[in-house]
């Protein structure tokens, strides 16, 4: 375990005003599109193995191995498109939106590689609505990338040629989920499949696909230059590589560090972000779905054991949210069950009333008017729906069940405390019922 | 054949089925909404979740039960596996589903017409909790008006999605979507446009609780009261299978039959609502020519094959003429020639020409080109019939127009005309045989014809009288009994039954088996279908 220094971010310096957007020629000024043109210089087959041998996962949040993923292409079925999964609408995460902001081209050198490997014909950047500065970065990006004669040709030795476009989405965090995204790339409702068949099978347009993360793909260069054994030196041994830390909440200096998996969420927040402002209470380590650190989980290794080793659901993207004991862990989980009933695309019975309803029974309880019972049926409901217990299709309902899950085993005085009989503190509004 | 065993049940099954359709096949029951037949597969109500054990891969001697519910909708059924839909864990998912579907729905039972038909009052009982542990301020929807015939109930509505996937798949014109999200989504129809294509009303059907309701129908009656009979469609010429449903001999509404081979699960709304003329403008007494008062049916009957014999006699073979009506029964039709014919073996015998509306329609899926429904543009149920009664019999034969140049000549003197109920050519009939000295004119309505006629007899229709009709390509179908004749009206094969003086009950079946007897083997045996449903693999939705 060595870090040696920023990967992701070399061309992002930490001084907020020494960064700076790098165009084509400043990117290849700095060793930019060397990684591809070694690439190109290999076989494709030769450049999967590599990738699974670096043990590269995916940085989207399940991590599953970015290797393995691409081997699941039917053999000669072509075309075939990759998907860039940038629809990054997590509520606290924001790392793939720092990255593009100065460095789109690590990205765009990323999916070169990626498409190369794998024969890709067209590769799709579904970029979330919201970023539309981003996008018209990316856009400005993708037309120099073009010009330079890194899209637009046929792979070296096929005749298939290689597009990249960029397609905005409408601001939905469920078209986040692969095939909700591909959903939405359809130009369809985005609501998720049912599985099988699986995307590499048949994925966007009935056509193999494969559906990476940008921060997956951006680690793609930094791998072709330096080799499977120099990913492999970073990081535990499950959990190999950099990886980019988003930081907010009750931190000094909130933001989008970059180190290497597996360091302790007190290493994160002391050395880059300037330590709690007031006393540590809890903390959520990657996205509000992954559910809640303890007080005495301070300490949790941030890699893709977590889950197992904490009691949370998973790394997720590392989008920290640490939260101090002035924290009101009700309110808090309150506003993320609003996100999930808000966000749910309504196709799964579970998930559809299942967060309405808790965002319902927490509102209540805010207002003073909890029951001792509730925390029983808070518990119930939330267990209830997700892919875990596989009521649902999709993942987002886990969510919130992890969230509430978790709130309510870490927490249980937080919530116990309000659902005394007696504690009328407000008027419940029928509208803070409203999503 | 491959079997599962589902709560201890032995299931089997042939070629590619999901769980649930083939528990569905084999009378098993596992809840469902979401999932239909006839459209594709979505997975989205997850009521119809089960426990279920499957081979090992590793050891294939030993059962390993899979970790997740699994859908049974969306899970192929494969040999050797055993499904638990009453294990706890599948329980407790049917209760919370039955929760969570009931906390926003407005429990109105009292006031909608699905009540005595709805899935959700079914299940509520059968996999529902007693009580809701729901506090909450419920969210309330609106009623939509969304087209011709249908009303939505957006408050009721559960998202299973059926009627989307219906104007998607089945009807390819896509009225309806899904709008919103999560809990606030609500079906709807595109603005500025509304539910209105012909097979329209079949949303209504496929509805699983009361959201999709129909205009028509809507508070008339309620569903408990309705009696069910099996019928035909009297309205076009495709054969189609339908429930009439009918309360105190009225008719309130008509529902589609499965059948595989001919309508699968639909009707179009020309014959959901085209039932109206059973009670509208009914002829409802026998009226003689000149004769005064109530007139008797033994007495007319009588004089009618009297005076029928006495021109024979006179005017020679080939002085009189039959035509028949091809929304009659081909039992009735055979009775008919056959009086006819006894008295006049030269007699003529034609059919009144159908009305054909346009082209066949073909309601295909837009994107795998099956064709799913055809409205037929001939508007007659029994032509064939008709058709093959008058081979049957052969000899003389004519149009209507060659008949209403016999009669000008002098040379047809007599003629019988069974009039179709709804009579799109009355003016033609009336301009061929208006001048005929004798016309003897068996009519379940009113119309110029029967002011003509020398007599009018009132003669039900198709739902006062069992029959068989023949569809466009020759598929004997027997449609029987709804409701009781409108007072004096007798089904037509009853009339000429009693004008040959034959015993004195007459039935449809009894007059089958004279046919056969005839020669008409194919009528020996006509009895209703029992269908097993023998459905295709469906594809998954693309919603």
């Amino acid at each position: 375990m060595a870090f040696p220094g920023p990967v992701l971010l070399k061309r992002i310096p930490d001084d907020p005003a020494q960064r700076k957007l790098f165009k084509f020629k400043d990117y290849v000024a700095t060793g930019g599109y060397e990684a591809l043109r070694k690439a190109m210089a290999m076989p494709p087959e030769d450049i999967i193995k590599l990738v699974i041998d670096s043990g590269l996962r995916g940085r989207g949040g399940a991590g599953f191995p970015c290797g393995t993923k691409w081997t699941f292409l039917p053999k000669d079925l072509h075309p075939r498109y990759l998907a860039v999964n940038y629809d990054e609408s997590e509520p606290g995460t924001f790392k793939d939106r720092y990255l593009c902001d100065y460095d789109p081209h690590i990205l765009l050198e990323g999916i070169a590689i990626a498409a190369y490997a794998n024969r890709i014909a067209i590769s799709y950047i579904y970029i979330r609505g919201e970023y539309h500065y981003q996008a018209k970065i990316l856009e400005e990006a993708i037309q120099e990338a073009y010009a330079n004669g890194i899209f637009g040709k046929p792979h070296p030795g096929t005749d298939i040629v290689h597009h990249c476009y960029l397609h905005r989405g409408a601001g939905a965090y469920i078209c986040g989920e692969e095939t909700g995204l591909l959903e939405s790339l359809e130009g369809k409702r985005g609501w998720p499949r049912i599985k099988p068949p699986f995307p590499a099978v048949a994925g966007a347009f009935a056509k193999p696909t494969i559906i990476n993360n940008v921060e997956t793909l951006a680690c793609l260069p930094s791998i072709i230059i330096n080799g499977a054994a120099w990913f492999k030196s970073m990081g535990t041994p499950g959990s190999a590589g950099p990886k980019l830390y988003g930081a907010s909440g009750h931190v000094n200096k909130p933001g989008v560090y970059e180190d290497e998996l597996g360091i302790k969420m007190s290493t994160l927040i002391e050395k880059y972000c300037g330590g709690v402002k007031g006393k540590y209470k809890a903390a959520i380590p990657g996205g509000v779905s992954m559910g809640i650190l303890g007080t005495d989980q301070y300490d949790a290794e941030l890699d893709f054991d977590i889950g197992r080793k904490y009691n949370v659901l998973g790394l997720g993207t590392a989008g920290v949210i640490v939260m101090n004991d002035q924290t009101d862990l009700v309110v808090m989980l309150r506003n993320i069950v609003r996100f999930f009933a808000h966000e749910s695309c309504g196709q799964c019975t579970p998930c559809r009333e299942g967060t309405a309803w808790l965002h319902k029974m927490l509102s209540r309880i805010i207002a003073g008017f909890g029951k001792p019972k509730d925390f029983d049926l808070l518990m119930e409901v939330a267990l209830s729906m997700g892919i875990g217990p596989g009521t649902t299709i999709c993942g987002l309902a886990d969510g919130a069940n992890w969230a509430v899950k978790t709130f309510l085993q870490k927490f249980p005085e937080d919530f116990k405390s309000r659902l005394k009989s007696g504690q009328v503190r407000g008027v419940l509004l029928s509208s803070a019922a409203g999503v | 054949m491959p079997t599962m065993e589902v709560d201890g049940k032995k299931v089997s099954w042939e070629g590619r089925k999901m769980i649930l359709q083939a528990c569905q096949d084999a009378g098993v029951e596992l809840p469902s909404y979401c999932y239909h037949p006839g459209l594709s597969i979505v997975a989205s109500c997850r009521i119809c979740l089960v426990e279920m054990e499957q081979p090992d891969p590793k050891d294939p001697g030993k059962l390993v039960r899979v970790p997740k519910l699994v859908p049974s909708c969306q899970t192929l059924a494969a040999d050797g596996i055993k499904v638990y839909s009453t294990s706890p864990k599948s329980v407790a998912n049917q209760k919370a589903v039955m929760e969570y579907l009931l906390i926003n729905h407005p429990l109105d039972c009292p006031v909608c017409d699905q009540a005595g038909e709805c899935y959700l009052q079914d299940y509520s009982y059968k996999y529902g909790r007693a009580e809701s542990r729901f506090e909450e301020d419920k969210d309330k929807k609106p009623k939509k008006d969304i087209g011709k015939h249908v009303v939505l109930y957006s408050d009721r509505c559960i998202m299973c999605t059926r009627c989307v996937r219906f104007t998607r798949e089945i009807s390819g014109t896509g009225e309806l979507a899904v709008f919103g999200r999560g809990h606030r989504e609500q079906i709807d129809v595109f603005q500025g446009k509304s539910l209105d294509n012909p097979l329209s009303g079949n949303v209504i059907d496929i509805c699983p609780v009361g959201a999709l309701l129909d205009k028509d129908f809507l508070f008339t009656q309620r569903v408990w009261f309705l009696k069910s009979t099996p019928s035909i469609s009297p309205f076009t010429s495709g054969g189609e299978n339908i429930f009439v449903d009918h309360n105190e001999g009225r008719i309130y509404r008509i529902r589609p039959r499965f059948n595989q081979q001919v309508n699968k699960w639909w009707i179009s709304d020309d014959i959901r609502y085209g039932f109206k003329f059973v009670h509208e403008n009914r002829l409802a007494t026998i009226s003689v020519r000149g004769a005064q008062g109530e007139q008797r049916w033994s007495k007319t009957l009588e004089q009618i094959v009297r005076t029928f014999k006495e021109i024979v006699a006179a005017g020679g073979p080939g002085s009189t003429a039959l035509v028949l009506s091809p929304f009659d029964g081909t039992e009735e039709m055979f009775l008919a020639a056959k009086w006819i014919r006894e008295i006049d073996p030269q007699a003529w015998l034609m059919t009144n020409p159908p009305k054909v509306e346009g082209q066949d329609q073909v309601f295909k899926n837009p994107t795998t080109g099956v064709v799913n429904y055809t409205i037929r543009a001939e508007k007659a149920p029994n032509r064939k019939g008709a058709q093959k009664v008058i081979s049957y019999f052969g000899g003389n034969t004519a149009s209507i127009e060659d008949l209403g140049q016999k009669v000008q000549s002098g040379q047809v003197k007599a003629v019988v005309v069974a009039v179709d109920p709804i009579a799109h050519n009355e003016s033609q009939l009336v301009a061929a045989l208006g001048s005929v000295p004798t016309l003897i004119v068996l009519s379940a309505h009113n119309g110029e014809l029967v002011q003509k006629a020398s007599v009018a007899l009132p003669v039900c229709t198709w739902a006062e009288k069992e029959g068989v009709f023949e569809n466009f390509e020759g598929r004997i179908q027997v449609f029987q009994q709804a409701i009781a004749p409108l007072e004096r009206s007798r089904p037509l094969g009853r009339v000429f039954w009693r004008l040959m003086d034959l015993h004195d009950t007459y039935s449809a079946a009894e007059a089958r088996q004279l046919m056969a007897q005839a020669g008409l083997t194919d009528y020996a045996k006509i009895a209703l279908p029992t269908h097993q449903a023998k459905v295709e693999l469906m594809q998954f939705a693309e919603l």
